[in-house]
């Protein structure tokens, strides 16, 4: 699979699913007006490289600075996604990238991840810049 | 008296600590634009990075709350069409040393029962009951997409500093003013 990059935009985050390296990306802000729109495609693709993986091994980063409600749902089912094929074979690993001065990123990255009971989960403090 | 008018309708804002005041048609281009100024302007007086970003959090859901729920529509009755025009009231303002978000729209009464239950139930909480609520309320929502899944208000108090407050008044036999307010 073709690597899939969206750039940012202001109310949508940077998207680099890089399928030959196993990295996957999701960094910025993710308020779109229709979440359907924006993440279907990104879900499909995903799940799609997911279905293939066998005992593979990839890595996720979520890196946030801000997300709208109708937005959690759709981390938290790319994380129900991740977790199942943790589950079957895969090797994976989920990382939660937060910006150390807003602790809200901090706690949801802590709730989301304490649901994870196959992929490795790692909390990280963005470097400062 | 124009001027005046106007001006008058300025002072009154102004000496309740409005910021910014918005009444009408709300779409998403709006709430881009507006959101943008409004961060420009917390940057400005200061604000740390949390507050800024938990006032912008609160102004998105209650946005998006009055262009998904809003019961005063342009055309009316045209349920999922994108093109439609919600109207509603959003000011932000400062009291004390509190940011402040109070939004306000049309709803059905028969809507207004359960709209106060689920606010009801989300004021009483403390922050541990608002996590768990709001990922019990992800995880149960209809399904990976649904509008809002009533998660806004869930986010809302959470990123408020107190509970927060509501208000409903009838405005005629089938709507209601529903009033939402909270402090940052």
């Amino acid at each position: 699979m073709d690597p899939l990059k969206i750039t940012a935009t202001a109310n949508t985050p940077e998207v680099n699913f890089d399928f030959p390296a196993n990295i996957f990306s999701l960094k910025g802000e993710s308020h779109p007006e229709d979440v359907t729109e924006f993440y279907q495609p990104i879900m499909r693709a995903l799940e799609a490289y997911l279905g293939d993986l066998g005992d593979g091994a990839c890595t996720f980063d979520f890196e946030f600075i801000y997300f709208n409600s109708s937005s959690a749902k759709v981390v938290m089912t790319l994380m129900e996604m991740l977790d199942e094929a943790a589950a079957e074979e895969a090797s994976i690993l989920v990382r939660w990238i937060y910006d150390p001065e807003d602790d809200n990123m901090l706690e949801l990255g802590e709730e989301f991840g304490e649901d994870l009971e196959h992929a490795k989960f790692e909390l990280l403090a963005q470097e400062e810049t | 008296m124009l001027a005046s008018d106007l001006f008058e309708l300025r002072k009154t804002l102004v000496r309740s600590g409005v910021m910014f005041a918005y009444s009408g048609y709300m779409t998403e281009q709006v709430r881009l634009a507006v959101g943008e100024t409004l961060r420009q302007k917390l940057s400005m007086e200061d604000a740390n990075t949390k507050t800024i970003r938990s006032v912008f959090a609160v102004f998105v859901e209650q946005m998006q709350n009055v262009i998904r729920y809003s019961a005063e529509k342009v055309p009316e009755e045209q349920i999922e069409d994108t093109s439609e025009l919600s109207f509603g009231v959003l000011t932000i303002g400062k009291e004390g040393g509190d940011y402040v978000l109070l939004s306000g729209n049309l709803i059905r009464r028969e809507d207004v029962e359960r709209v106060s239950a689920k606010l009801n139930e989300i004021q009483g909480m403390d922050h541990d009951q608002l996590k768990r609520h709001y990922k019990l309320k992800l995880k149960e929502g209809p399904d990976e997409f649904s509008r809002g899944a009533g998660i806004g208000f869930i986010e809302i108090a959470r990123r408020a500093s107190r509970p927060i407050e509501f208000d409903f008044t009838d405005v005629d036999e089938r709507h209601s003013f529903f009033a939402l307010k909270a402090n940052i």
